[in-house]
Protein backbone atom coordinates (compact mmCIF):
# COMPACT_ATOMS: atom_id res chain seq x y z
CA UNK A 1 0.00 0.00 0.00
CA UNK A 2 1.31 3.30 -1.04
CA UNK A 3 2.11 5.82 1.58
CA UNK A 4 -0.18 8.41 0.39
CA UNK A 5 -2.77 5.41 0.30
CA UNK A 6 -2.51 4.79 3.62
CA UNK A 7 -3.09 8.00 4.96
CA UNK A 8 -6.75 7.98 3.67
CA UNK A 9 -7.59 5.38 6.17
CA UNK A 10 -8.99 1.92 4.92
CA UNK A 11 -11.82 1.21 7.68
CA UNK A 12 -14.07 3.37 9.92
CA UNK A 13 -14.57 4.24 13.25
CA UNK A 14 -16.38 2.04 15.54
CA UNK A 15 -20.08 2.30 16.88
CA UNK A 16 -20.99 4.77 19.32
CA UNK A 17 -21.54 3.02 22.41
CA UNK A 18 -25.06 2.91 24.36
CA UNK A 19 -26.41 5.83 26.56
CA UNK A 20 -26.38 2.76 29.60
CA UNK A 21 -22.36 2.86 28.71
CA UNK A 22 -22.32 6.09 29.17
CA UNK A 23 -23.51 6.86 32.28
CA UNK A 24 -21.72 4.03 33.70
CA UNK A 25 -18.53 5.49 32.61
CA UNK A 26 -19.61 8.41 34.17
CA UNK A 27 -20.35 7.23 37.68
CA UNK A 28 -17.33 5.16 37.22
CA UNK A 29 -14.78 8.50 36.37
CA UNK A 30 -16.81 10.37 38.98
CA UNK A 31 -16.01 7.50 41.44
CA UNK A 32 -12.38 6.80 40.62
CA UNK A 33 -11.30 10.31 40.01
CA UNK A 34 -13.58 11.83 43.32
CA UNK A 35 -11.73 9.20 45.35
CA UNK A 36 -8.29 10.04 44.69
CA UNK A 37 -9.26 13.83 44.35
CA UNK A 38 -10.85 13.43 47.71
CA UNK A 39 -8.55 11.46 49.93
CA UNK A 40 -5.55 14.02 48.79
CA UNK A 41 -7.86 16.91 49.81
CA UNK A 42 -8.32 15.26 52.98
CA UNK A 43 -4.94 13.89 53.89
CA UNK A 44 -2.09 15.69 51.90
CA UNK A 45 -3.24 19.20 51.25
CA UNK A 46 -0.49 21.53 52.78
CA UNK A 47 1.86 18.51 52.60
CA UNK A 48 4.74 18.00 50.47
CA UNK A 49 2.82 14.68 49.01
CA UNK A 50 -0.11 14.13 46.68
CA UNK A 51 -2.28 11.72 45.70
CA UNK A 52 -3.28 12.79 42.57
CA UNK A 53 -1.36 13.24 38.78
CA UNK A 54 -3.09 14.69 36.14
CA UNK A 55 -2.55 11.35 34.00
CA UNK A 56 -5.16 9.81 36.14
CA UNK A 57 -7.60 11.66 34.22
CA UNK A 58 -6.68 10.13 31.06
CA UNK A 59 -6.36 6.82 32.96
CA UNK A 60 -10.18 6.92 33.79
CA UNK A 61 -11.41 6.97 30.17
CA UNK A 62 -9.78 3.72 30.12
CA UNK A 63 -10.66 1.75 32.98
CA UNK A 64 -13.95 3.04 33.30
CA UNK A 65 -14.86 3.89 29.66
CA UNK A 66 -13.22 1.08 27.04
CA UNK A 67 -13.34 -1.33 30.07
CA UNK A 68 -13.09 -4.20 27.42
CA UNK A 69 -10.05 -2.67 25.88
CA UNK A 70 -6.36 -4.78 26.59
CA UNK A 71 -4.64 -1.05 27.78
CA UNK A 72 -7.36 -0.61 30.55
CA UNK A 73 -6.42 -4.17 32.25
CA UNK A 74 -5.10 -4.36 35.77
CA UNK A 75 -1.97 -5.18 34.55
CA UNK A 76 -1.27 -2.57 32.04
CA UNK A 77 -3.13 0.40 34.27
CA UNK A 78 -1.17 -0.21 37.61
CA UNK A 79 1.59 -1.93 35.54
CA UNK A 80 2.08 1.06 32.95
CA UNK A 81 1.87 3.74 35.49
CA UNK A 82 4.04 2.75 37.80
CA UNK A 83 6.97 1.60 35.15
CA UNK A 84 6.64 4.90 33.44
CA UNK A 85 7.02 7.01 36.50
CA UNK A 86 9.85 5.05 37.51
CA UNK A 87 11.29 5.58 34.21
CA UNK A 88 10.19 9.46 34.24
CA UNK A 89 11.97 10.05 37.33
CA UNK A 90 15.40 8.16 36.13
CA UNK A 91 15.18 10.63 32.94
CA UNK A 92 14.73 14.20 34.96
CA UNK A 93 17.40 12.55 37.62
CA UNK A 94 19.90 11.77 34.91
CA UNK A 95 19.43 15.47 32.76
CA UNK A 96 18.26 17.76 35.62
CA UNK A 97 18.01 21.30 34.20
CA UNK A 98 17.71 19.73 30.58
CA UNK A 99 13.47 19.19 30.38
CA UNK A 100 13.73 19.61 27.07
CA UNK A 101 15.86 16.41 26.39
CA UNK A 102 14.95 14.80 29.60
CA UNK A 103 11.12 14.89 28.86
CA UNK A 104 11.31 13.43 25.15
CA UNK A 105 13.65 10.19 26.39
CA UNK A 106 11.27 9.79 29.38
CA UNK A 107 8.27 9.31 27.68
CA UNK A 108 10.05 7.17 24.71
CA UNK A 109 11.55 5.04 27.02
CA UNK A 110 8.12 4.49 28.82
CA UNK A 111 6.57 3.68 25.91
CA UNK A 112 8.98 0.97 24.87
CA UNK A 113 9.27 -0.60 28.59
CA UNK A 114 5.58 -0.51 28.48
CA UNK A 115 5.74 -2.60 25.37
CA UNK A 116 8.36 -4.83 26.60
CA UNK A 117 6.42 -5.89 29.41
CA UNK A 118 2.62 -6.26 27.96
CA UNK A 119 2.05 -3.41 29.96
CA UNK A 120 1.13 -1.05 27.56
CA UNK A 121 -1.05 2.05 29.22
CA UNK A 122 -1.46 5.69 27.57
CA UNK A 123 -1.44 7.76 30.08
CA UNK A 124 2.03 6.16 31.70
CA UNK A 125 3.45 8.67 28.62
CA UNK A 126 1.87 11.67 30.40
CA UNK A 127 3.17 10.11 33.80
CA UNK A 128 6.59 9.97 32.62
CA UNK A 129 6.25 13.46 30.87
CA UNK A 130 4.97 14.66 34.34
CA UNK A 131 7.53 13.00 36.35
CA UNK A 132 9.96 15.59 34.14
CA UNK A 133 7.50 18.42 33.58
CA UNK A 134 5.44 18.51 37.10
CA UNK A 135 7.68 21.16 38.61
CA UNK A 136 9.62 20.94 41.89
CA UNK A 137 7.08 19.67 43.94
CA UNK A 138 7.11 16.54 41.56
CA UNK A 139 10.71 16.85 41.29
CA UNK A 140 10.99 16.55 45.28
CA UNK A 141 9.30 13.02 45.72
CA UNK A 142 12.18 11.19 43.31
CA UNK A 143 11.48 8.24 42.92
CA UNK A 144 8.86 8.16 45.65
CA UNK A 145 6.48 9.69 42.84
CA UNK A 146 6.31 5.92 41.64
CA UNK A 147 5.09 5.20 45.04
CA UNK A 148 2.84 7.85 45.93
CA UNK A 149 1.03 9.31 44.07
CA UNK A 150 1.35 7.31 40.75
CA UNK A 151 1.05 3.39 42.80
CA UNK A 152 -1.23 4.00 45.45
CA UNK A 153 -3.56 6.37 43.01
CA UNK A 154 -3.70 3.74 40.34
CA UNK A 155 -4.50 0.68 42.85
CA UNK A 156 -7.34 3.19 44.58
CA UNK A 157 -8.91 3.87 41.46
CA UNK A 158 -8.56 0.27 40.15
CA UNK A 159 -10.56 -0.83 43.61
CA UNK A 160 -13.26 1.46 42.29
CA UNK A 161 -13.41 0.15 38.66
CA UNK A 162 -13.57 -3.58 39.97
CA UNK A 163 -16.63 -2.57 41.86
CA UNK A 164 -18.74 -0.03 39.07
CA UNK A 165 -17.56 -1.95 36.49
CA UNK A 166 -19.44 -5.46 38.26
CA UNK A 167 -22.49 -3.59 38.75
CA UNK A 168 -24.23 -3.37 35.52
CA UNK A 169 -25.23 -7.10 34.11
CA UNK A 170 -24.08 -6.31 31.09
CA UNK A 171 -20.13 -5.20 31.80
CA UNK A 172 -17.53 -7.42 33.50
CA UNK A 173 -13.65 -6.30 34.35
CA UNK A 174 -11.45 -7.05 34.14
CA UNK A 175 -10.77 -8.83 31.09
CA UNK A 176 -7.38 -10.58 32.70
CA UNK A 177 -5.20 -9.51 35.44
CA UNK A 178 -1.73 -10.97 34.97
CA UNK B 1 -2.00 -5.79 2.18
CA UNK B 2 -2.27 -7.90 -0.93
CA UNK B 3 -5.16 -9.27 -1.72
CA UNK B 4 -6.22 -11.57 -5.10
CA UNK B 5 -9.18 -11.58 -7.10
CA UNK B 6 -10.15 -14.78 -5.40
CA UNK B 7 -8.80 -14.61 -1.98
CA UNK B 8 -8.47 -12.32 0.88
CA UNK B 9 -6.09 -11.76 4.28
CA UNK B 10 -5.03 -14.93 5.29
CA UNK B 11 -5.86 -16.82 2.03
CA UNK B 12 -9.62 -16.56 2.90
CA UNK B 13 -12.27 -17.48 0.06
CA UNK B 14 -14.08 -14.53 -0.67
CA UNK B 15 -17.46 -16.52 0.44
CA UNK B 16 -15.88 -16.61 4.06
CA UNK B 17 -15.11 -13.19 4.21
CA UNK B 18 -17.28 -10.83 6.90
CA UNK B 19 -18.19 -7.38 5.28
CA UNK B 20 -17.67 -4.64 7.54
CA UNK B 21 -20.86 -4.01 7.67
CA UNK B 22 -21.31 -7.15 9.19
CA UNK B 23 -18.60 -6.40 12.23
CA UNK B 24 -20.19 -3.25 12.54
CA UNK B 25 -23.44 -4.44 13.07
CA UNK B 26 -21.78 -6.81 15.84
CA UNK B 27 -19.97 -4.84 17.64
CA UNK B 28 -23.47 -2.63 18.17
CA UNK B 29 -24.85 -5.47 19.41
CA UNK B 30 -22.01 -6.10 22.22
CA UNK B 31 -22.27 -3.33 24.82
CA UNK B 32 -19.07 -0.97 25.72
CA UNK B 33 -16.84 -0.16 23.93
CA UNK B 34 -14.33 -2.53 22.32
CA UNK B 35 -11.24 -0.63 20.71
CA UNK B 36 -10.09 -2.17 17.60
CA UNK B 37 -11.62 -1.22 14.26
CA UNK B 38 -14.22 -2.89 12.04
CA UNK B 39 -10.74 -3.30 9.83
CA UNK B 40 -8.53 -5.04 12.16
CA UNK B 41 -10.95 -7.20 13.38
CA UNK B 42 -11.81 -8.45 10.03
CA UNK B 43 -8.23 -9.21 9.26
CA UNK B 44 -7.84 -11.16 12.81
CA UNK B 45 -10.95 -12.84 11.24
CA UNK B 46 -9.39 -13.98 8.20
CA UNK B 47 -6.01 -14.56 9.37
CA UNK B 48 -7.60 -17.02 12.64
CA UNK B 49 -10.09 -18.67 9.90
CA UNK B 50 -7.05 -19.82 7.82
CA UNK B 51 -5.21 -21.04 11.05
CA UNK B 52 -8.05 -23.07 12.53
CA UNK B 53 -8.65 -24.49 8.40
CA UNK B 54 -4.92 -25.22 8.75
CA UNK B 55 -4.97 -26.95 12.15
CA UNK B 56 -7.98 -29.18 11.10
CA UNK B 57 -6.29 -30.13 7.96
CA UNK B 58 -4.01 -31.42 10.55
CA UNK B 59 -5.32 -32.46 13.31
CA UNK B 60 -7.88 -34.86 11.49
CA UNK B 61 -6.56 -37.69 10.31
CA UNK B 62 -7.25 -40.71 8.11
CA UNK B 63 -8.70 -42.80 10.75
CA UNK B 64 -10.74 -39.95 12.13
CA UNK B 65 -12.66 -39.94 8.80
CA UNK B 66 -12.94 -43.77 7.18
CA UNK B 67 -16.09 -45.39 6.89
CA UNK B 68 -15.54 -48.75 8.36
CA UNK B 69 -16.45 -51.36 8.52
CA UNK B 70 -15.68 -51.54 4.64
CA UNK B 71 -17.39 -53.44 1.99
CA UNK B 72 -14.47 -55.32 -0.14
CA UNK B 73 -14.23 -58.00 -2.45
CA UNK B 74 -11.58 -60.80 -3.43
CA UNK B 75 -8.96 -60.85 -5.93
CA UNK B 76 -10.95 -63.85 -7.46
CA UNK B 77 -14.38 -62.66 -7.38
CA UNK B 78 -16.49 -62.65 -10.75
CA UNK B 79 -17.15 -59.09 -12.07
CA UNK B 80 -20.66 -59.99 -11.31
CA UNK B 81 -20.91 -61.01 -7.60
CA UNK B 82 -18.62 -57.54 -7.58
CA UNK B 83 -21.38 -55.47 -9.35
CA UNK B 84 -23.82 -57.31 -6.98
CA UNK B 85 -21.10 -56.39 -3.52
CA UNK B 86 -21.40 -52.52 -4.68
CA UNK B 87 -25.44 -52.73 -5.56
CA UNK B 88 -26.22 -54.13 -2.42
CA UNK B 89 -23.75 -51.60 -0.27
CA UNK B 90 -24.92 -48.69 -1.96
CA UNK B 91 -21.02 -48.15 -3.05
CA UNK B 92 -19.38 -46.98 -6.10
CA UNK B 93 -16.49 -48.30 -5.86
CA UNK B 94 -14.66 -51.50 -3.13
CA UNK B 95 -11.53 -52.56 -2.18
CA UNK B 96 -10.21 -55.77 -3.89
CA UNK B 97 -7.87 -57.87 -0.79
CA UNK B 98 -5.63 -60.87 -1.38
CA UNK B 99 -6.84 -64.13 1.14
CA UNK B 100 -4.69 -62.53 4.06
CA UNK B 101 -6.88 -59.19 3.95
CA UNK B 102 -4.23 -57.35 2.19
CA UNK B 103 -5.21 -54.22 -0.45
CA UNK B 104 -4.45 -54.98 -4.22
CA UNK B 105 -6.39 -52.52 -5.73
CA UNK B 106 -9.94 -50.56 -5.79
CA UNK B 107 -12.72 -51.37 -8.60
CA UNK B 108 -14.94 -48.90 -9.38
CA UNK B 109 -17.71 -48.29 -11.34
CA UNK B 110 -15.11 -46.15 -14.09
CA UNK B 111 -13.08 -49.57 -14.30
CA UNK B 112 -16.51 -51.15 -15.14
CA UNK B 113 -17.57 -48.45 -17.77
CA UNK B 114 -13.95 -48.87 -19.12
CA UNK B 115 -14.39 -52.26 -19.87
CA UNK B 116 -18.22 -52.02 -21.08
CA UNK B 117 -17.24 -49.13 -23.79
CA UNK B 118 -14.21 -49.53 -25.93
CA UNK B 119 -13.84 -46.27 -26.65
CA UNK B 120 -12.83 -45.86 -23.02
CA UNK B 121 -14.58 -42.77 -22.62
CA UNK B 122 -15.21 -43.80 -18.78
CA UNK B 123 -18.58 -42.36 -18.68
CA UNK B 124 -21.96 -44.03 -18.57
CA UNK B 125 -23.00 -41.67 -20.86
CA UNK B 126 -20.38 -42.55 -23.32
CA UNK B 127 -21.89 -46.16 -22.70
CA UNK B 128 -25.04 -45.17 -23.16
CA UNK B 129 -24.44 -43.17 -26.64
CA UNK B 130 -22.53 -46.28 -28.30
CA UNK B 131 -25.05 -48.62 -26.80
CA UNK B 132 -28.21 -46.50 -28.46
CA UNK B 133 -25.64 -45.34 -32.04
CA UNK B 134 -24.05 -49.05 -32.75
CA UNK B 135 -25.68 -51.13 -30.78
CA UNK B 136 -22.16 -51.48 -29.17
CA UNK B 137 -23.09 -52.54 -25.78
CA UNK B 138 -21.28 -55.91 -24.79
CA UNK B 139 -21.52 -56.99 -21.15
CA UNK B 140 -20.61 -60.11 -21.95
CA UNK B 141 -16.62 -59.93 -21.94
CA UNK B 142 -17.12 -59.44 -18.43
CA UNK B 143 -18.81 -62.61 -17.44
CA UNK B 144 -14.98 -63.91 -17.63
CA UNK B 145 -13.46 -61.34 -15.85
CA UNK B 146 -12.00 -61.58 -12.16
CA UNK B 147 -11.82 -58.43 -9.80
CA UNK B 148 -8.15 -58.62 -10.08
CA UNK B 149 -8.25 -58.45 -13.81
CA UNK B 150 -10.62 -55.45 -13.94
CA UNK B 151 -9.51 -53.73 -11.02
CA UNK B 152 -6.90 -50.31 -10.58
CA UNK B 153 -3.51 -51.24 -8.99
CA UNK B 154 -1.35 -51.24 -7.32
CA UNK B 155 -4.00 -49.00 -4.92
CA UNK B 156 -3.81 -45.72 -4.15
CA UNK B 157 -4.02 -46.20 -0.28
CA UNK B 158 -3.97 -44.39 2.73
CA UNK B 159 -1.74 -44.53 6.11
CA UNK B 160 -4.16 -44.38 9.26
CA UNK B 161 -2.42 -40.70 10.22
CA UNK B 162 -2.58 -39.46 6.64
CA UNK B 163 -3.71 -35.88 7.65
CA UNK B 164 -7.16 -34.40 5.97
CA UNK B 165 -4.70 -31.64 3.88
CA UNK B 166 -2.67 -34.54 2.45
CA UNK B 167 -5.75 -36.95 1.48
CA UNK B 168 -7.01 -33.49 -0.38
CA UNK B 169 -4.05 -33.43 -2.14
CA UNK B 170 -3.74 -37.40 -2.69
CA UNK B 171 -7.31 -37.18 -4.54
CA UNK B 172 -6.47 -34.18 -6.26
CA UNK B 173 -3.70 -34.95 -7.81
CA UNK B 174 -5.04 -38.89 -8.43
CA UNK B 175 -7.98 -37.61 -9.33
CA UNK B 176 -9.21 -40.54 -7.37
CA UNK B 177 -12.71 -40.26 -5.14
CA UNK B 178 -11.92 -43.18 -2.83
CA UNK B 179 -9.01 -44.34 -1.08
CA UNK B 180 -8.14 -47.22 1.19
CA UNK B 181 -6.84 -46.45 4.46
CA UNK B 182 -4.54 -49.71 5.46
CA UNK B 183 -2.14 -50.76 7.84
CA UNK B 184 1.67 -51.55 7.75
CA UNK B 185 0.95 -55.01 6.52
CA UNK B 186 -1.29 -53.34 3.16
CA UNK B 187 -4.38 -54.72 5.14
CA UNK B 188 -7.44 -52.78 4.59
CA UNK B 189 -8.58 -50.37 7.92
CA UNK B 190 -11.46 -48.52 6.42
CA UNK B 191 -12.39 -46.82 3.39
CA UNK B 192 -12.27 -42.47 2.97
CA UNK B 193 -14.31 -41.26 0.11
CA UNK B 194 -14.90 -37.65 -0.85
CA UNK B 195 -18.27 -37.50 0.86
CA UNK B 196 -15.76 -37.95 4.04
CA UNK B 197 -14.03 -35.22 3.19
CA UNK B 198 -17.30 -32.74 3.15
CA UNK B 199 -16.80 -31.88 6.76
CA UNK B 200 -19.54 -33.30 8.54
CA UNK B 201 -17.81 -35.84 10.30
CA UNK B 202 -14.63 -33.90 10.93
CA UNK B 203 -17.07 -31.31 11.96
CA UNK B 204 -18.72 -32.83 14.65
CA UNK B 205 -15.36 -34.41 16.55
CA UNK B 206 -13.73 -30.70 15.99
Amino acid sequence: MSFWAKLKGTTQSPPRVSLEEMAWSWLGSLLGIGAVAGLNHLYFAGTPWTLIVGSFGASASLIYGAIKSPLAQPRNFVGGQVLSALVGVSAQMALPGHPWLAAPLAVAFAVVAMHATKTLHPPGGATALIAVVGGPQVHDLGYLYALLPVGAGALLMLAIALVVNNLPAKRRYPEFWL
Amino acid sequence: MPSGQDQGPGGLPLDYQLSEHDILEAMKGLSGYLDITPGDFKEVFALAYGQALTRLGLSVKAQDLMTTPVVSVGAGDSLAQVAHAMAQAGVSGVPVLDEEGRVLGVISEKDFLKRMDPLGSQSFMGVVARCLSQGACLLAPLLEERAAQAMSAPAVSLGPQATLAEIRALFASRGINRAPVVDDQGRLLGMVSRADLLGTRAGRRA
